[in-house]
């Protein structure tokens, strides 16, 4: 019987990158491309570990923007972002797409790889943009204002972008505690390391006395006659609720 | 009166006013400024009546010289009153901003002492959040009805959406139930407005640095049920508001009883559907090509609450079906029930590649269990036997039992958050 063939790369996007470059080179066809960390034993399945290069990497991402768009280039990103076990593949394929049919690749619904491509991106971007609502900051003693997250996707460098134009003068920190990643900002750059946070938070006097104007805000601005929680949840799922201060996060 | 106790009775005030949509405007951020606003809006939260939360809704006073019977801060009615200062307003705006509660502020209030006192005090906080604070955030300020044009253009420079609530679509209901209130001045403020968001764009095309007057435009409300006025002298008014004044957003609130006045119906539960109903009718207007005296006319003057407006009308025209959907133009397939604009789309681009299949339609998010008796595909069709009104309508609404629940649900969720509105409905 014949092994399946399955990629390995390091988990960073140039190394997703590199892969691509190693499929068309080599003109294989892999069963999926996932990060080493996730490696499950199997006896059909034969693991070719591909090491990130840089120049390869620049080699894939220079020609999706010359020959496809740029827009694209972000789409790919954007699903390299989700958590979706087969995501190596879908960008694979959806790349493949891309040389095949141009600029306009999106629009070609009717192919199924096209399809499940968008369909994924569109999952990362609705996380994305509920976020850049949800998120709640929390003034530190320090003059830092700092929110906790823990999104069903990576999505945390799309976020910092969207803070670093709006709260462009103030000190803050986003911390997706899932992922022990955090991004933050200094009022000139942002910057994404691991972080954990073990200690204790204090926060600025009146830090609750603000927390407490919002609860009560939000609680006599709904209208009682209209009560409706099914379309509450199926606008903000309780899983967001845990880190939402209205919700006594 | 400590901060916290004024803004529940603000909150409280302000709650009725539907509109709380950040969307529209791309102000951006200034050196050392806090916040910019974002074209397609962001939603905050979502209370437990389901309703997104984006703005900062609040009024400035609830102490109103004028007694209308719909409303709540009626000076007849026996409540809490309380006015916050522009400080007040001005710190917890920013507070709320830097914490990400809100994408920004939406001032409305009573009116206090008269339209030009209460515009004063508008005009006082945004000039204190643009000036002071370098706030560039989102804000969206009532117009009090009867104010000065010139305060009204003081006011306009600085925000980004600017409504006149008309409240009640006919003159006659404004004279029996808001005394204080006429047409005129409820109308002419928003041509005013109008016309310097033109002459401003005007401007802007000759030199850059005109500022932006009212740049996500302006919108306003109608209460539905308060008054006997029908649909159709609803969506007509809303077609001319659009057409006349080119309002951004009619806004429909279904009436909830804030006082016994025998002057007002009676209900037992605010009419929710007739509002869903009028919403979807909007939608046709702006984004479907419908004009108001095709959805409904004289003898047909109310939306039938079984059916959607876009069904309703296509079993009253039910000659022009069933369409083929591998040959009807743009325009046509919008009018089929259970297409919407981004499947209409799908659909002509897809056709430049092949026929498109009945399984493809799916795929592209057409609803077929609607849809199916409106069109054939590739020349077959899949509905029931005979192309009679009757026994399609009976069909579709025979479909589903729990009509009621389900039509309350066509609230599109993804619309909702992409769109930073409220509501989008999928008609």
């Amino acid at each position: 019987m014949e092994k399946e063939l399955v990629y390995l790369y390091d988990g960073s996007f140039e190394g997703l990158l590199t892969c691509i470059y190693e499929v068309f080179y080599r003109r294989d066809d892999p069963k999926n491309i996932i990060p080493h960390d996730d490696i499950e034993f199997s006896l059909i399945t034969e693991y070719l570990n591909i090491q990130t290069d840089i120049e390869k990497f620049k080699k894939v991402y220079n020609s999706i923007e010359e020959k496809i768009s740029k827009d694209f280039l972000r789409s790919v990103f954007s699903i390299y972002l989700s958590e979706e076990k087969i995501k190596g593949i879908i960008i694979l394929n959806y790349i493949r797409a891309g040389f095949k049919y141009g600029k306009n690749v999106e629009s070609y619904q009717a192919n199924a790889h096209v399809r499940e491509a968008s369909k994924l991106e569109w999952k990362v971007k609705v996380e994305k943009h509920r976020y850049l609502g949800l998120i709640r900051f929390k003034m530190l003693e320090q003059g830092v204002l700092y929110a906790t997250i823990e999104p069903d996707h990576n999505i945390i460098s799309l976020l910092g972008a969207h803070f670093s134009l709006r709260m462009a003068n103030e000190y803050w920190i986003i911390h997706d505690i899932k992922r022990g990643l955090a991004v933050f900002y200094d009022k000139k750059q942002w910057i994404i390391r691991s972080f954990e946070n073990n200690g204790i938070l204090s926060f600025q006097d009146n830090e609750e006395s603000y927390q407490n104007l919002w609860k009560t805000y939000y609680k006599h601005i709904s209208i009682d006659n209209r009560k409706n929680l099914r379309q509450k949840r199926g606008y903000m799922p309780t899983r967001y609720w845990k880190h939402l201060v209205e919700e006594g996060g | 009166m400590d901060v916290l106790n004024k803004l529940q009775i603000l909150a409280d005030a302000a709650k009725y006013d539907v509109s709380c949509s950040s969307s529209g405007s791309n102000r951006s951020n200034k050196k050392g400024g806090l916040g910019n606003a974002e074209a397609a809006g962001i939603c905050h939260s979502w209370s437990d009546d389901g309703r997104c939360i984006s703005l900062l809704k609040i009024l400035m006073s609830n102490y109103c010289i004028y007694d209308c019977a719909y409303c709540i801060n009626r000076i007849s009615n026996d409540l809490p009153r309380a006015t916050f200062t522009p400080d007040e307003i001005v710190d917890i705006t920013i507070n709320f901003y830097k914490r990400n509660y809100i994408e920004g502020l939406f001032l409305s209030s009573a009116v206090v002492k008269s339209p030009n006192y209460t515009m004063e005090m508008f005009l006082k906080v945004v000039k204190k959040l643009r000036e002071e604070e370098n706030f560039n955030g989102y804000i969206h300020i009532k117009a009090i009805p009867g104010a000065d044009k010139k305060i009204i253009d003081s006011v306009g420079r600085y925000v980004d959406r600017m409504s006149v609530n008309i409240e009640l679509p006919t003159d006659e209901g404004l004279k029996m139930l808001a005394p204080d209130k006429n047409y005129k001045d409820i109308l002419n403020p928003m041509g005013e407005i109008k016309n310097e968001i033109l002459k401003y764009k005007d401007e802007r095309r000759v030199f850059k640095n005109v500022p932006k007057y009212v740049p996500a435009g302006q919108t306003t409300q109608l209460i539905v049920g308060a008054t006997r006025d029908s649909d159709y002298k609803i969506i007509n008014l809303a077609q001319n508001l659009y057409k006349g004044y080119e309002l951004k957003r009619v806004y429909y609130s279904a009436f909830i009883p804030v006082s016994k006045n025998p002057l007002l119906p009676r209900y037992e539960a605010p009419p929710l559907l007739r509002e869903n109903r009028l919403y979807q009718a909007d939608w046709l207007l702006r984004f479907y090509g419908f004009r108001a005296e095709e959805l409904l006319d004289e003898n047909n003057q109310n939306f039938d609450l079984l059916l959607d407006p876009k069904c309703d009308w296509a079993l009253r025209n039910i000659q022009y079906f069933p369409l083929e959907v591998n040959k009807a133009d743009y325009k046509m397939l919008l009018r089929i029930p259970g297409i919407g604009v981004k499947s209409a789309l799908r659909i002509i681009s897809s056709r430049r590649f092949g026929k498109v299949s009945y399984e493809d339609l799916k795929k592209m998010g057409v609803v077929l269990k609607r849809a199916k008796y409106f069109i054939t595909c590739d020349g077959k069709y899949s509905g029931i036997k005979s192309m009679d009104s009757g026994l399609i309508k009976k069909s579709i609404i025979g479909m589903d039992e729990n009509l009621y629940s389900q039509q309350l649900s066509l609230f599109d969720l993804n619309g909702g958050i992409l769109g930073g509105e409220r509501i989008s409905i999928s008609v």
